[in-house]
Order: structure tokens, then sequence, then C-alpha cells
């Protein structure tokens, strides 16, 4: 089969699971079993898409539809980077629905007709989204993407904030796509097409020959995929609606949907910019704009006592990495052809690793309010004992997310921070930055320490009976989390992939992956033939283990034997409850020290001037009155009507003098 | 800079041992000279042995069970020790060629990550405090240290600490890399866990923090961590900072570096001695400008000064 | 065939409208949804018979006037642009008629509504579907505005059939508004006869400069007031007084849409629209769209919600129109586009607020919440119309909002991109609060006003399900046949 075929084995799979999980929404398991097993088999044959994109040579474009009077046509093209992300998609997609089966079992007031069959939709709309080449159609399964996230997002009906939370992300993400169809109706009005390849090489030429249009429609571009993506501002939507999804769904917005905004970045940014005079100020900017996405994000992160609302603000952190990654590169692409690789492909293997470990913190918080219907950290507390299983994972997935080596968060993160500050070196802005990325990272830390003491350590409350999540929970979460540890352990195998990614969507010639990489054990940024910063997982990974050993036989060298006791409270007796350390009293000063800044905004309806108003009010001040004049005329007129005959035979000869009187004028 | 393996091992073997070994008696002379400023007797230089000694053979009290709080002190210790692998002792550093500046700082944060967790999983509420104010310490010295080696990497043109090691050897003292160790000299002070800066233990108020639930071999463990740390960033000052004079003799350059490093922890010794605590908002007020005034020597770095 | 089926289109309703008049209760219930039925076979096959060709046949002359004229008066017409009309005169016309045979019942609780009179009821909406079937086929002009005072009368008795103060004052205004309008139209004809001595549509690009300017403004005007646009914009809000199927089909997707089919009829047959009246037009365009957009904020009546949102979407189709005067053949098309996505998607929306004042008896944005619980189908609909009408892609709207502002961007300089801005932003802020208000009535706590039990009966639900997939695959019928448009 053609790699278009498979993908249209993929989509009608998906499509029909979605009928069918419509026609057995009545029963919720086996609804979400069908549904499972009808992503999982679209998966399959995504997965050879992706493994034949990567294999073989590309396969040509496949037009499925055209539409003469636009210029427009369907067509479908998988090159590495589409697949780079279709592997995303597809993993977490079977992932999250695995975990949706028993998950959605406890919306008992709400059907999960309006469940499944969306979340079917929604991956064959991503899915859409990554393979056509041919913008209309783009912006059709984009939005048809936003559409079925906003009613993933407002699945709860009676909840208020998620309705709230669903309005806001619909209308700035449409605002966005609308952005972006104006960006590519200027494009179409230079070149004619929607087509890629003509709009980009429109983009080019406008580069060029009209930089100031083509810095209009790149501003409006990248305000279309910055606001998926959830780049600060434009990202406000994103704290919002993650954390009143589902959390199957919140995980599949956080590790696909906004992966999508990435996706359309590199495709559009990567594709054009590096080659032209304008790829610095634009580098400088997109790195600009995720390092502030990445300071405002997690720090107001830091603050947050709601588990899924503080996971959200660390995408946008983790997002902001990601840009961070991609500014980089794009600036430094054409003067150092490995620097820039090596930044983009950190970025996009952020956005590989982002995906898995916040999917599988997205979803450790969902086991969480599972089993204790509570997403504030500041109520719970020493589940660990309970849920061994979702603690170890989130455990796992919090430190990859923090960029604890070795694994895979602190991977992607060293290319994008050691890229960062080598570039630095020719343009010392991007020290700064690199700095700053760095503090950020540990204060990631210093989050997801604070959500593993206050949901997960200490003394657990006696009142609440917990015991772990069922098993499809804890595998999704556990496969999550086995992938942190792989990807961060042996980041050469991936990086090799998303180096044919890149090298598909740059227009500069990268270097091959062992010149980027060093050898297949370890990673390494080669400057002049000297490696100039170099991070080998394996081997610290032995050198910490042989070392743990040493230090852990120095513990049990004096045979000292253990007890279990209470907690010391200094001689008091307090229940643990009343001397507990609550989520929202981790690091005060340093909360404090950061207080506003992240501005709320307000919307109101806006309200017209009284003047306005009247002034639109064409009935008031034309139609009515003339409709009155008209009456009191007619009335008038029907005075004259008093219902005497005499009266009217008055008139009758008056009339008849005034004609005679009015011919013999006219006649004489 | 490519070492021999069987070299890099030696060495690795070297800066472990160091950090091990002579760790408790840079402590015992810590001790000894704040008792000689506070005009007291003081206990001998290897009362800092016997403590360890002594409590690897006392009963392990536990509030709470579970593998990872089980292993969290060795992990806590190893993670120092490794970092010492990465520490430059008299010549390149050891594990130089698997990580660079940035896993160095990775790293270095790992031993508090386990400290900070084993506090929260005891459920003292002492604990809790302590390490979140151990976090916080961290996320005040943490821009610092970065800065002070962005410095070092801007002027050697590699993140790698060897090579910044070797460039700075080579080119003699600049102003940036003077204001870089400056900086870096103030951080150790928080990094040694000593006063004005000894917020996250604060014996008289919260009892140890995050130490308070330990005891026994465990306790030992999180100690020998603390002090092997303290050693090991002294050692990266005088070693990246102030490598001279750089002789090219290894065991010599070893014994010199010691020296220096001693010499600097003594200094901070006194500091510790002469201070009063300060508090938590008061210590990140000033690490912040610290790091802002090592920005200076970044600028200074940038136009090749 | 093809002639006597197309006449058979007008006198079949026609007759069915007679018959419907003198039955009594559900006979003419039956007859009169027999009948939509039959007309909507009818205009499918003849549009599939017709594809991609202009169909013309003469059928006879007044008598003064014959061999006079270059063409017979009477005759019948099937184009591409015909067909669209026709597609959504007839296929909502049955969809309407067959909902109202249950809405019009004594379990309205809205407004309950015994056997007796719905004679009267059906016979006009089966006259008004027969002289909207006639302006879809007509001609020429003078045809044209024959069944298009028939339409206006129609609409006049329909909007006051209630015959309560309001709904009798609500008919008075639309009738005076658009016969005003219409006398606009028989000026422009005059002048035409008088100038060509022709009533053909072609036969605008024959007239000299300022006639032709002359006759396109008067055309204007009357169009501006059947398709309620600035500033004749007021009567269709008070409209809504009318029974909500009625709403749905006069006066969102077939009446007021044959003012800008008069207007795209007129751009279409000539190719020479003076430059300034186009701009005017356009501009009115604009400006209507954003006047409309500006009442969405005050209203409580969901129906005049949606009254203001048809004239904010038939300012689109005057906008695309005008562009087609201006020589962009894509917005022309998505004009013609927007008239049968706009219809389905709008139609679908009344006959969902239909639905819901027929369980609860409210039409109110404030009294109403949490619909959804126990009408899951009407709310479904009501999303997809919502999505649907502002232009989400798949649905309908989109493709021909696209086009239209696709067009307008090859205005030349900085008009094309300012124009597309306006309109994209009108775009996102109807469409914002439509989908607020979709969320307010539909979902949240349920309000006591909303506890009711099920989704309307079988007849009304099958309506919007197949309304439903009129959103989704409008697109599909409509951009084949417009693609033959301006060829």
């Amino acid at each position: 089969m053609s790699i278009a075929e498979l993908l249209a084995v993929a989509i009608t799979v998906l499509l029909v699971g979605a009928v069918a999980s419509l026609a057995l929404a009545r029963w919720r398991r086996l609804a979400g079993w069908v549904s499972t097993a009808f992503v999982a088999a679209a998966a399959i044959a995504i997965w050879v898409v992706v493994l034949r994109a990567f294999s073989s040579p590309a396969e040509g474009e496949a037009t499925v539809l055209v539409l003469p009077g636009l210029g427009a046509r369907l067509s479908v093209v998988v090159d590495p980077l589409s697949a780079f992300f279709l592997a995303i998609v597809a993993t977490i997609a079977v992932v999250a629905t695995l975990y949706s089966v028993d998950y959605m079992t406890h919306f008992a007031g709400n059907t999960l007709a309006k469940f499944y069959p969306i979340l079917l939709v929604f991956f064959a709309a991503i899915v859409g989204v990554l393979v056509v080449s041919d913008f209309l159609f783009f912006l059709v399964c984009w939005e048809l993407m936003t559409l079925t996230s906003f009613f993933l997002v407002t699945f709860e009906r009676e909840n208020a904030a998620s309705q709230r939370a669903g309005l806001k992300y619909f209308v700035i993400t449409h605002a966005a796509t609308l952005c972006m169809v104006v960006a590519a109706l200027l494009l179409w009005r230079e070149c004619g097409s929607f087509h890629f390849g003509d709009l980009l090489a429109a983009l080019a030429q406008l580069l060029v020959t009209r930089p100031v249009l083509a810095h209009t429609v790149l501003g409006l571009l990248f305000i279309g995929f910055a606001t998926k993506a959830g780049v600060l501002p434009m990202g406000d939507w994103l704290p919002d609606a993650h954390p009143v999804a589902p959390s199957g769904v919140s995980a599949a917005l956080s590790g696909a949907l906004v992966k999508m905004g990435i996706y359309g970045l590199v495709r559009f940014f990567c594709a054009v910019l590096p080659a032209s005079a304008a790829a610095v100020g634009w580098g400088i900017a997109i790195a600009l704009a995720g390092t502030a996405s990445l300071f405002v994000g997690t720090l107001t992160a830091l603050g947050q006592t709601d588990s899924k609302r503080l996971m959200a603000f660390h995408t946008i952190g983790q997002i902001g990495y990601i840009c961070l990654g991609l500014g980089v590169g794009i600036a430094c692409l054409r003067s150092a052809p490995t620097l820039g690789a090596l930044a983009i492909m950190g970025a996009l293997f952020h956005a590989a690793n982002h995906a898995c470990f916040k999917a599988c913190l997205f979803l450790g918080a969902g086991a969480v309010l599972y089993r204790t219907g509570e997403r504030d950290m500041n109520r719970l507390g020493g589940l660990a004992a309970a849920m061994p299983l979702t603690a170890g994972s989130s455990t796992v997935a919090s430190l990859a997310i923090a960029g604890v080596p070795p694994l895979n968060g602190f991977a992607s993160k060293w290319l994008i921070v050691a890229t960062c500050l080598l570039a630095g070196m020719r343009q010392p802005l991007f020290l700064i930055l690199g700095l700053v990325a760095m503090f950020i990272s540990l204060a990631t830390l210093a989050s997801f320490l604070k959500v593993l003491g206050a949901v997960f350590l200490g003394e657990p409350n006696p009142e609440r009976q917990v015991s772990e999540v069922p098993a499809t929970m804890a595998t999704a979460q556990i496969v999550l989390a086995a992938l942190c540890v792989l990807l961060g352990v042996l980041p050469f195998w991936p990086l090799r992939f998303i180096r044919e990614a890149v090298a598909a969507s740059v227009p500069i010639t990268v270097p091959s992956a062992s010149e980027l990489l060093g050898g297949p054990w370890g990673l390494s940024v080669a400057g002049g033939g000297v490696a100039l910063a170099v991070w080998s997982p394996l081997a610290l990974v032995g050198g910490m283990v042989v070392l743990a050993l040493v230090a852990y036989g120095l513990q049990r060298a004096g045979g000292a034997g253990t007890r279990e006791v209470a907690v010391w409270t200094c001689g008091e007796e307090h229940a643990a409850a009343t001397v507990r350390y609550p989520a929202s009293s981790f690091y005060l000063p340093f909360k404090h020290a950061f207080e506003g800044i992240y501005p709320r905004i307000r919307w109101r309806v806006p309200a017209f001037p009284a003047g306005v108003r009247r002034a639109f009010d064409v009935d008031s001040w034309a139609y009515q009155p003339v409709a009155r004049l008209v009456e009191r005329s007619a009335g008038a007129v029907s005075r004259s009507h008093v219902g005497v005959p005499q009266v009217y035979l008055l008139w009758i000869v008056v009339g008849a003098v005034a004609v005679v009187a009015i011919v013999l004028g006219l006649v004489g | 800079m490519t070492t021999a393996p069987l070299l890099a091992l030696a060495l690795a073997l070297l800066n472990v041992a160091v950090a091990l070994l002579l760790s408790p008696l840079a402590e015992g002379v810590m001790r000894k000279l704040k008792a000689i400023v506070h005009s007291r007797q003081g206990p001998p230089l290897t009362q800092p042995y016997l403590d360890l000694l002594k409590l690897l053979g006392k009963e392990d009290l536990r509030t709470t069970g579970g593998l990872p709080y089980a292993l969290a002190p060795a992990l806590s210790l190893g993670s120092v020790l490794l970092l010492a692998t990465l520490v430059p002792l008299g010549a390149a550093p050891p594990l130089g060629f698997a990580g660079d500046l940035i896993v160095l700082i990775y790293v270095a944060t790992t031993s508090a990550v386990a400290l900070i967790l084993t506090a929260f999983a005891s459920g003292s509420p002492y604990a809790a405090v302590g390490g979140s104010r151990e976090m916080m310490m961290l996320l005040s010295v943490e821009p610092v240290l970065a800065v002070a080696l962005v410095v070092g990497a801007v002027k050697a043109g590699t993140l790698s600490v060897g090579g910044i090691l070797a460039w700075n050897a080579e080119h003699g003292p600049t102003i940036s890399m003077a204001i870089a160790a400056v900086a870096l000299f103030l951080a150790l002070q928080a990094q040694a866990g000593k006063l004005p800066f000894d917020i996250p233990e604060a014996d008289q108020e919260i009892m140890g923090g995050p130490l308070i639930e330990q005891s026994g071999p465990r306790l030992a463990l999180f100690r020998w961590a603390l002090w092997a740390k303290q050693l090991i960033f002294a050692l990266l000052l005088v070693q990246v900072f102030v490598p001279w004079p750089h002789l090219g003799i290894v065991p010599l350059d070893v014994v010199l570096t010691l020296v220096k490093a001693l010499l600097v922890l003594v200094l901070v010794g006194v500091i510790d001695a002469v201070n009063p605590r300060l508090r938590i908002e008061q210590a990140m007020g000033y690490y912040m400008r610290v790091a802002l005034s090592a920005l200076a020597g970044l600028a200074f770095a940038v136009i090749g000064m | 065939m093809l002639t006597w089926m197309l006449v058979l289109m007008v006198l079949l309703p026609a007759l069915a409208a007679a018959v419907a008049a003198v039955v009594k209760g559900a006979l003419a219930r039956w007859v009169a949804a027999t009948a939509a039925a039959l007309v909507a076979v009818l205009a499918v096959w003849c549009c599939l018979a017709s594809y991609g060709v202009s169909y013309r046949v003469a059928l006879g002359d007044l008598p003064w006037l014959a061999g006079t004229l270059p063409a017979p008066v009477f005759g019948v017409l099937l184009d591409p642009v015909g067909c669209i009309l026709l597609l959504v005169v007839t296929v909502i016309g049955f969809l309407t008629v067959l909902y109202s045979t249950r809405y019009l019942s004594t379990a309205n609780r809205d407004h309950p509504e015994g056997p007796e009179a719905q004679g009267r009821y059906y016979f006009w909406l089966l006259l008004f579907l027969a002289s909207m079937v006639g302006v879809a086929i007509s001609p020429n002009f003078l045809q044209l505005f024959i069944f298009w005072e028939m339409t206006t009368v129609c609409s006049w008795a329909l909007i006051s059939y209630y015959g309560t103060p309001k709904s009798l004052a609500a008919g008075f205004k639309a009738l005076v508004m658009t016969a005003a309008g219409g006398l606009f139209f028989l000026g422009a004809i005059c002048v035409l006869f008088a100038k060509t001595g022709s009533f053909e549509f072609a036969a605008l690009g024959q007239l000299p400069g300022h006639w032709r300017s002359a006759v396109f403004v008067m055309l204007m005007i009357a169009a501006w007031a059947k398709a309620a646009q600035v500033p004749f914009h007021t009567w269709l809000p008070d409209a809504m007084e009318a029974p909500t199927p009625i709403s749905a089909y006069l006066h969102a997707a077939a009446m007021v849409k044959a003012g800008v089919y008069l207007m795209a009829r007129s751009v279409i047959s000539t190719s020479a629209v003076p430059p300034k009246v186009a701009l005017l037009l356009g501009a009115m365009a604009l400006l209507t769209m954003f006047i409309a957009l500006s009442y969405y904020f005050i209203q409580d009546d969901l129906k005049r919600l949606l009254a203001y949102s048809t004239i904010a979407n038939l300012g689109y189709v005057m906008l695309g129109v005008a562009l087609g005067a201006l020589g962009s053949v894509t917005a022309l098309r998505g004009a013609m586009l927007h008239i049968l996505c706009h219809g389905f998607g709008k139609a679908t929306l009344f006959l969902c607020v239909g639905a819901v004042a027929y369980m609860t008896g409210s039409r109110s944005i404030s009294a109403l919440a949490g619909v959804a619980r126990t009408m899951p189908l009407t709310a479904t609909a009501f999303f997809i119309g919502v999505m649907a009408v502002a232009g989400v892609p798949p649905f309908g709207c989109f493709w021909s909002k696209f086009m239209i502002v696709a067009g307008a961007m090859r205005l030349p300089g900085a008009i094309g991109p300012v124009v597309v801005t306006l309109v994209l932003v009108e775009s996102l802020i109807s469409f914002a609060w439509l989908l607020h208000v979709a969320q307010k009535v539909f979902l949240g706590k349920t309000t006591p006003v909303a506890c009711v039990n099920s989704d309307p009966p079988p007849a009304m639900s099958a309506v919007l399900i197949v309304l439903m997939l009129g959103c989704l695959v409008a697109p599909a019928i409509g951009i084949p046949l417009v693609q033959w448009i301006g060829r």
C-alpha cells in the first residue's frame, strides 16, 4: 500500500471507530475498549507510515481532490517532519484513549456519546493537519481539530469553569486561525495557489522583493501557530482549557495538540527563514517570545495549587524552551549549520519529550483526581503509599520535566541550552536567554518538588481510603514514564530520526547525524573539530550507579538496625492534618518576589455609546416619524369626510367650478 | 583534552577519594576555626570522622517506609561523588568527556533533590519548611554559579570545564574571570550551608530542617554529602577560576589545589564564625544582586576583557 | 420535459395551496407535505438534469407586447445561479413544511395551535413556495418582479399569522418596507424597458452610462429592502413575530435571499456594472455587517439574535456580489455558495430555537440554560448550526466565506487586506457571541424553564438531523454548481 492509502486506512478506521463508539456509548467501558482498539489499529497504520517515511526515499504527493476555482487541491504527503509528529500523536493517542477507558467511568452525569466519537475525530483531524500539503485543507483540518478539542474541553456540561475555558479557548484560537487565513491569502494573492511549496516559494520571494509584506505574513503566521502552541501572551487560553478537560484529554492536548503549533512553526519558519537575510531578526524574536513564555509560564506555575492548572502553566513554560531552541536554530542555521541544526533538533526532541512527560503528569494528576476527587494540592498528601505506581511514574515524569539527568527532559534541555550558550558567543543576547533557561529549569524543579511533596509524600490523610488506580490507567502512566527514561538514556537514537526531519524541512544542508552528535552513546556539539559541549548519559549513569552503590555500602557498613517511628513534633502531640505543610505555603517569599508577573485581563461585552445606538436605530429617527407624518396627513384628509350629503354636494359644486375655471383659463 | 581511559579512571578514583575522605577534615578545620574565633577550645580536627563513624553504627529511625526513601541518602551522596568526577583536580575533569558545565550544574542540584524529597517524605513539618527553604536557596545560588561558569565558557569558547581550565591557565587572569571568581566565592558560602546562609537547616528555629527526621547512617550520609559538596565547590573555584600556578605535573598540582581549596574554606569558615543568620528573603535578594553583578563579568567577557 | 417539470414546480404547490386552504385538519398537513416533497424531488432532478448548462425556453407573451421584444416575456430559465436558489427554496421548503406539521399543534408550549386555522397557514406557505420557485426560474426582470411581489404578500400574511397586535404591526411593517423597495424595482424595470425595449437581464449592459448607474441603484435599493440590508434592516427582527418555521424559511433561508439573488442576477448577466455602484454596494454590505453585529449583544430573544445574524450574513453575500461586480469571479461564486450554506445553517438554528420553544415555551436567552441535558439532539444541531453559520470548517459557510474573502483579497492595493480584516473581525466577534449564547442556553446547570423531558417529536427531530447533514454537505453540492458561474 502507498503511504496515502495507509493514511486513508488510518483515518477511516478512526472515523468508523467514532461511529462505533457513538453507537456503544451507553456501555461506558465497552465504548472505551472499542475506541482504544480502533485508535490502536489506526496508530499501527500510522507507525507503518512513519517507518516508511524514515526508511525509504520520500514518496510523491498524492492528490485526492481538486478545487479548481481557488487553486486549492487536497494533496497528501508525509515527509520526515510530518512523520516525526505523527509518531508523537500516534503514541499519545493510544495512551490517552487507553487511560480513558476506566477514567471516563466516573463522569456519571455526562454521556460518553460526546466523548469517544469526538476524541477519535480529534485524532483524525490531527493526522490530517500533519499530512496535507495544501493550506486551505490544512486550515480545514486545523479548525476541525480546534472544534473537536473545544467539545472535549467543555465535556463537563454543568461545570461553568469548563464552559468559560472552552469559550476562551475557541475564540482565541479561532482568532489566530483567522490570522493564518489572512496570511495564506496574502501569499495566495502573489502565487495563486495554496500548495505549501508554492506558498513557501512566494514567501521566500517576498522576503527579497517586498520585505514589509513578507514580515506581515510571517507575523500573522507566528500569531496563528504560537497561539496554538501556547506561547504567551496568545497562549493565555491554555491554563484555563487544559485543567478542565477530562485528564486523558488534557494529556492529548498537552501531548499532541499544542505540538501542532510547533509543527506549523517548523514547517513555515524553518523552511524559509534560515536562507534569508531576516533569519537573525526572526530567530531572536522567536527566541525572545519563547524565553518570555518559559519565564512567565514557569514562575506562574510555581504559585499554583491546582495540580492540573500548574501543569498547564508548565506546558507554556516548556513550549517556551521549544521556541527558544527554534529561535536559536533559525538565527544560526546559515552561519553555523551544526549549531543551528542541533538547536532545531533540540527543540523537536523537547517536543517529543514534553509529550511524554507532560502527558504522564496529566494522567498522574487525573489518577489522583479519579481516586480522591481532588485537584487542590492543599488538601492532598501522602498518596505514595496507597498509589505507588501513580506516584512512581509521576515522580519520574516530574524529574524529567525538571531536567534532572539522565531523564529525557535533561537531554533535550541540554541540547537547547548548550546551543543557546554557544550561539551566545556570536550573539550575546543568547547568553542571557540561555542563563534564563537554566534558571527556569531549576524553578521547574522547585515546582514539581512541591507537587511531589504536597500530593504524594508526607503523612497520608487517615480519613481518606485510597487505592491504586485500575490497570488501564496505571499502564498508560507507566508506558509514558518508561519512555521518559528510555529517551533520556539513549538520546542518540531518536535524534537520528529528528535529524532527518530537520534536514527535510530546512533550506540549508544539514551535516550527517554522526557529525552532528558524535558517537552513538552520547551527544556532543562540535566546533572546529573539538567537542565544545558533551553529554554521555550512559557513562554518567554508570558512574552514578557505582558511586551510589558505594554510598549504600557505606550506609550499611555499620550494620545499624532500622526501626519505624512516629514523626517527632518537638514532644507536642499534633494531628498530622493540623501540622501539615500545605502546597500554598511552599516557597512563599520566592513567590512573593514574582507576584503579578501574569496579568489578568477581564473581557467585557462591548457597550456602544448611546449616540451610536440611536444613529443605528433607523426606525426611531427616520421611519417612525415618516409613518407618523403619513398618519397625521391621512387624518387631516379624513377630517374632510364629515358624512353630510350637503357638504359633499358643496364640494362637487366647488370642484366643478374650479375645473371649468381651469379649462377656460388654459383655453383662453 | 582527550584523556586515556585508564588515566581518566585513576583520576576519577582520586577525585572521589578526595571528596569522600578529605571533606570531613576540611569540615573539622572549619569547626576548629570557628571555635577559635568564638574563643572556645573546639573539637579536635578529627571530630567529623568520629561523628560519621558513630552515626554509621547507630540505629536508623525512619518515619516512613518505601524503597526510594531508603535509597535517598545513598543517591544524595552518590550524586555528590559523581559531581566530584566532573570537577577538575589538578588536571582536566576525569569524566569531562561525558559532561560539560551544563551537566555539572544539573548534577549539582541532584543531591539537593534527594535531600528535599526525603525531607518532604519524612512527614515532619519542620523538614517540609527546611526543604522549601533549601529549594529557595538553590534557586538563589544557582544563577550565580551558572553566570560564573558561563563567563568562563565565553572566554574559552567552549562549554567544557576542562577547556575553561586550560584556557584560563594559559591566558592568565582577566577582569571578567576575576568578577566571576568573586561571585562564585560568595555563592560558596550558601552552597556550604554556612552562616549567614544556613537558613534551610537553621538548628535554632527548625532544628536541622530537612535532616530533623534523619538519624544514624542516613544522617551520616547526608552530612557527608554536604561536606563533600563544599569541598568540591571550593575545588571548582580554585581550579577553574584561579588555576595558577599551573605546573603541569599532576601530583604537585593536586596538592597545590587542595591547599588552595582549604584556604578558601578557611575564609568561608571565618565568615561563618562572625555573621548572624539572614532571613530567607534577605538571602534571596543578596544573591540576586550578586548574580546581576556577575552579569557585569559576562559583559566584560563578551567584549573580550 | 424539463420545461414542464419546471412549470409543474410552480403550479403544483400553487394547486396544493388551494387544496390545503379548503380541506380541514390533518389532511391539509398531508397535502402540503406531499406537495413540498414532490417539488423538492423535482428540483433536485431538474438541477441534475441541467447541471452545468443554462436551460432556457420561452413560453408565452403578453398580447400587447407580442413581437416588440427580443424574447417573450414569460418562460423558464434554469442555470447554476438559479439552481442554487431553487435547491435552497425547495429542499428547505420541504423540511420546513415537514417541521410545521408537528410544530403547529396543541402540544406547542410557545404557541398552542389547534388544527382549525392551519389551512390558511399551509395556503400561504405553499403559495410562497410556488412564488419562490418562480423567482428562481424567471428568465427576465418582469417575470421575476411578479413572483417577487407575490413573495412579499405571502411574507406579510405569514408574519401576521398569529393575529396578535404585535404580529400584525410587524407584518404591516415588513409589507410596507419590502413593497416600497419593490417600487424601486418597478421603476428600474420601467427605465430599462423605456431605454432598451427589453426586460432581459442582459439588457442592463445595453443601457447608456448614467442610466445604467440609476437602474443599478434602484435595483440595489429593492434588493436592500428585500434582504433587510441597512438602511432597511429594521423590518426583519420585527418579523420574528411569525411562527418559527416561517422565520427559518422565509426570513433566513429563502425570501430574503431573493434580494441578494436579484443583485447577483444583475451582476452576473452583465459585466458592465459601474464601479462606483459596486463600491457603494460593497461599502453598504460592510456597514450592514457591523451594524447588525452591534445589535447582537443586547438581544434576549434567540430569534431576534438570529435575525440580526441573518442580516449580517446577507451582508456577506452582498459583499461577495459587489466584489464580483468589481471583477472577482471567486467572490461571486462564494456569494452564491453562501446563499446555499447559510440557508442550511440558519434554518438549522431557527428550527432548533423552534424546538426549544416548542418544548419549553421560552425563547429567552436569560431564562434558558442547560437545555442540552434533556434535548441533546437539539443542542447538537444548534452547535453545528453555530459552527456552520460562523464559518468554522469543515461546515458550510467556511467555504463560502473563504471564497468571498479570497475574492476581496484580490482587490488592488491595501483595500483588499483591509476589507478582509474587517470581514474577519466581524466573523470572529459574531462567532464568539453565538458560541457564548449557545453555551449559555444549552450547557450549564439546567434552569426550571428548561426542565423538559425530551427532544421534539420525531418529525421535527428528523428535520434537524437532515439539516445538520446539510450543513456539512452543502459545500460539496454547492462548489460543483458555482464553478459554472462566471465561465
